[in-house]
């Protein structure tokens, strides 16, 4: 694509400043069924993203139909869509900053290690040693999936980033089944270095936890102590991750709002957005505006110290951008809560009566990320005196988010990340709100 | 857009292997959507997508490849990169495509993309002032309007050559209620297969008071307890239930790999027999519907289960190999990004006799779900949960305190048997499903009707 043409041409329309994203990835999936190729997918696309400000105004628009031709068709899409803006906010397209930090890890993949034909038989397996490991998995699945990423961000300010990201996913998911009962499972392992994939882990703990998950029933309602695993934490805080947006705040649509440098957890928890964290696609050195990211702990022992920041909601506080300018909007990179230093198995024994929950489901509408309030399924394990004493299932815990984070108790070591890089490890929570029988 | 030929040679080529089916799905959709917030036009975006999947399959076993670089050079090596996982003998002759057929139903009559954008920012500020009027206590309104013309051309070496133009709107309204203690958010979202003539055709500003009248009512509510009750779940998107506690379970996605705890009960009594389900693809511009599946077959009517009795399963072609059962139109997708698999489409319970003041009138204590929010279920244990998004209880069968965060949980296979009454006011929802081949819209719907146990979970502690 001309970009050059492109942004002369705009110029020419008064278009005061333009900026290019365009996105190019190419994929490949596989997905093995009963010990067959079930699927099998490749994809090669693009998609060019354009903003500009006409008349004081943003205008956007986005297409997949990329070619020089139609340039002029952009231009007068993008100009119809800053003539209906009529947000006053201010709007950006920035020259960029002096640093970026060069993180080459993120674009040297391993995977070209292995061939093709390697990791269509290393998903093989993964596939028939969950089957092999209990005769009560009656269905199992393993997929793998690999991306390249290659983001170009140009504008007429002279901003002219790129970056490459490759990275792999190798899972399977699993139903154990039992009399009546059936019971599922999933485990993935997310990174670009082959030496990650680990087939009799992924498989052990997926099996685990469908199996033990058998005969699941549920239980008395009332307020329990509880051990929430580093998931289903991690779940949690997927659905209360529009708090810590500025746009929220600024709206009035986040309990944060008037809450920075006073305490809003217990002292035991930082929450890290981590955009240099290796084997992620969501790391990089820059954000959508051009903006360099930034490590930073929203959450300092206990403690907000910023939220999540593009260039129009950091003007608007008079502060810099956090680099959080993601798909159209505020996102986070790796958003995790920091590991503590013990281990699950020493939460458990403390824990001495109580549930493990295990899973979370029914974030997207459980949850109100306004308030903070939700009411979640949830499954686990019952404990008596240290030990599991049976599964648990058809239940739901509640409360409110923010109450919770103040309530931790200990902090487990064992940080884990979801499919969309939010992480956290296991949290002991006290006397929570359990609806079952 | 892409030449008859041209589809016809892809096919051919991934046909060069041992490879016994092969599609080719050309798109092509505008889509726009309209933000405000605060009072004020914040986005006005035009997304344009245009791309082109190729599936081959073998029997059940299937590759799918997409691109939106789409000169015949590309999608040729394309097709012969996908038919290399078949090798092997040619089993299919060269095949010549069928002229085209053209959808015919559900026509619109002011296609979106015609409309100025101007019309379109003026009915978003009418459905904000409207939701802004209703009360004081509203603190935010978010309105987002959309709309999409979607194009396929879809031909596949089952003797299938069809194009369809899938024509939607969407308004969608989102209040905040605010107190000095509380905040509280209502939603409602009227949409339809419809040109931009939808909006004629309900009251704009009732649809968006709707939507603070939820939020109001739910700050000035109670925490629900918890506890093991009966639940009166009304009309429209209380629908949403059947959707995902049974629709996905009826399924070939998950019915063919044997993960559904419907599997093999085809003819079996799976629910009471008060409960008459019916997926339909075919009712006039109704949001749900189109003119073909997205393996160009006729949407159909499917009639899922009559009296209780599971009678039909919704089956695309692959799955429908798989579990030797004829495809039922069933096959949808987001975009060419997806290859398809069967989904719903309109998918209701159908009318009882009981009226709503009866049903209530026979409940002495549980809990009234009139508006339902989203949920989720787990399609091989059917385990569901359920925000319920306005609420009251009632007590000794009349409508009681409005009570706001309860979560409704179970599984499917055990609230279809515990409907025990069935209400005469059906009335259908628009939602947005999410699965293995993307976002696609889908009605929900139901009379009110009532589940005579159901585990209710609320903050207020124990009942």
């Amino acid at each position: 694509m001309d970009f050059k043409l492109l942004f002369d041409k705009a110029k020419k329309k008064n278009v005061e400043a333009i900026q290019v994203h365009l996105e190019e990835v190419q994929e490949i999936d596989f997905h093995i069924f009963n010990g067959e190729l079930d699927k099998h997918q490749l994809a090669d696309t693009r998609r060019l993203s354009l903003k500009g400000i006409y008349d004081g105004k943003m205008g956007k628009m986005t297409t997949e139909d990329i070619n020089d031709d139609n340039m002029d068709e952009w231009i007068a899409a993008l100009i119809d869509s800053a003539k209906a803006v009529e947000s006053t906010d201010p709007v950006f397209i920035y020259e960029g900053d002096t640093d970026y930090r060069d993180i080459p890890e993120l674009s040297q993949s391993h995977l070209d290690t292995l061939s093709h034909d390697e990791k269509l038989q290393m998903t093989f397996d993964l596939e028939k040693k969950v089957k092999e490991l209990d005769d009560r998995i009656k269905i199992s699945q393993a997929f793998y999936g690999e991306a390249t990423k290659k983001v170009t961000l140009k504008n007429s300010k002279g901003l002219d980033l790129s970056k490459n990201v490759t990275n792999a996913l190798l899972g399977a998911d699993c139903v154990a089944r039992e009399d009546d009962d059936s019971r599922s499972s999933f485990e993935f392992v997310q990174s670009n270095d082959p030496a990650d994939f680990d087939l009799n882990k992924i498989a052990r703990d997926l099996v685990d936890r469908a199996v033990s998950q058998l005969g699941a029933k549920s239980l008395k309602s009332g307020r329990y102590d509880i051990l929430l695993e580093n998931r289903a934490s991690a779940t949690l805080l997927q659905g209360f991750v529009g708090m810590f947006k500025a746009e929220a705040v600024q709206k009035g649509m986040s309990k944060l709002k008037d809450k920075l440098d006073q305490t809003i957890a217990s002292s035991n928890i930082t929450l890290v957005d981590d955009p240099f964290k290796l084997k992620s696609t969501k790391s990089g050195s820059f954000d959508d505006e051009g903006v360099a990211t930034k490590y930073k702990e929203i959450i300092k022992e206990g403690k907000l110290t910023t939220y999540l920041y593009d260039l129009k909601t950091a003007k608007k506080d008079n502060v810099t951008s956090t680099g959080n300018a993601f798909a159209g909007g505020i996102a986070p990179t790796n958003l995790y809560i920091q590991k503590g230093n013990e281990s699950f198995d020493a939460l458990l024994s403390e824990l001495d009566n109580g549930l493990v929950i295990t899973s979370l489901q029914g974030v997207h509408s459980g949850t109100n990320p306004i308030s903070g309030d939700f009411s979640l399924q949830a499954t686990g394990y019952l404990i008596k005196d240290g030990e599991i004493e049976r599964p648990i299932a058809l239940f739901t815990i509640s409360g409110n988010y923010l109450d919770m984070l103040k309530q931790v108790d200990s902090v487990g070591e064992d940080l884990k990340f979801t499919f969309a890089y939010i992480g956290s490890p296991t949290l002991r929570i006290n006397n929570v709100i359990v609806s079952g029988e | 857009m892409i030449e008859k030929q041209t589809m016809e040679r892809v096919i051919n080529k991934a046909l060069d292997s041992a490879a016994d089916f092969a599609e080719i799905f050309v798109e092509k959709t505008l889509q726009s959507t309209i933000t405000l917030q605060s009072d004020k036009i914040e986005n006005a975006v035009n997304v344009d997508k245009f791309g082109i999947g190729i599936r081959v399959a073998k029997k059940h076993q299937s590759v799918y490849g997409y691109t939106n670089k789409t000169d015949e050079e590309t999608l040729l090596r394309l097709a012969t990169d996908l038919a290399k996982s078949f090798e092997g003998e040619r089993i299919r002759k060269k095949i010549v495509l069928p002229e085209a057929e053209k959808g015919e139903k559900h026509q619109v009559k002011r296609r979106p993309d015609t409309v100025d954008i101007k019309e379109k920012v003026a009915l978003v500020k009418k459905a904000n002032s409207a939701a802004r009027g209703y009360s004081d206590e509203i603190q935010q309104v978010n309105v987002n309007y959309s709309d999409i013309v979607q194009n396929v051309w879809i031909a596949s070496s089952e003797n299938i050559h069809v194009t369809d133009e899938r024509v939607r709107t969407r308004l969608g309204i989102s209040s905040v209620a605010k107190s000095d203690t509380d905040m509280q958010s209502g939603f409602n979202a009227p949409g339809g297969h419809y040109g931009f003539e939808f909006y004629d055709t309900f009251d704009v500003e009732e649809a968006a008071k709707e939507a603070s009248r939820i939020a109001v009512t739910m700050l000035h509510a109670d925490e629900c307890p918890s506890a093991t009750m009966p639940v009166v779940v009304d009309n429209g998107f209380g629908g949403v239930i059947f959707h995902e506690a049974c629709g996905h379970s009826l399924e070939a996605t998950s019915v063919a790999k044997n993960a559904s705890v419907f599997s093999g009960k085809k003819g079996e009594k799976i629910g009471s027999e008060l409960v008459t389900a019916i997926d339909d693809g075919t009712i006039e511009n109704a949001w749900g519907s189109s003119n073909f599946d997205d393996e160009g077959r006729p949407q159909q009517r499917r009639v899922l289960i009559e009296d209780g009795v599971l009678t039909s399963f919704m089956v695309d072609y692959l799955n429908g190999k798989r579990m030797n059962e004829e495809p039922t139109g069933s096959a949808r997708r987001e975009s060419y990004r997806y290859a398809p698999t069967s989904r719903m489409s309109n998918t209701f319970i159908d009318n009882g006799e009981s009226t709503f003041d009866e049903i209530i009138a026979a409940t002495e204590y549980g809990l009234y779900a009139k508006k339902m929010g989203g949920g989720s279920v787990q399609p091989s244990t059917g385990d569901f949960n359920f925000a319920v998004m306005e609420g009251y209880m009632i007590r000794e069968g009349k409508l009681a305190e409005p009570v706001k965060g309860a979560t409704l949980v179970g599984t499917g296979k055990d609230a279809l048997k515990k409907i025990d009454m069935v209400g005469n006011n059906l009335l259908r929802a628009q939602g947005v499903c999410g699965s293995l081949s993307g976002m696609v819209p889908a009605d929900v719907g139901q009379p009110t009707l009532r589940i005579s146990s159901i585990t209710v979970g609320g903050r207020k502690g124990n009942a």
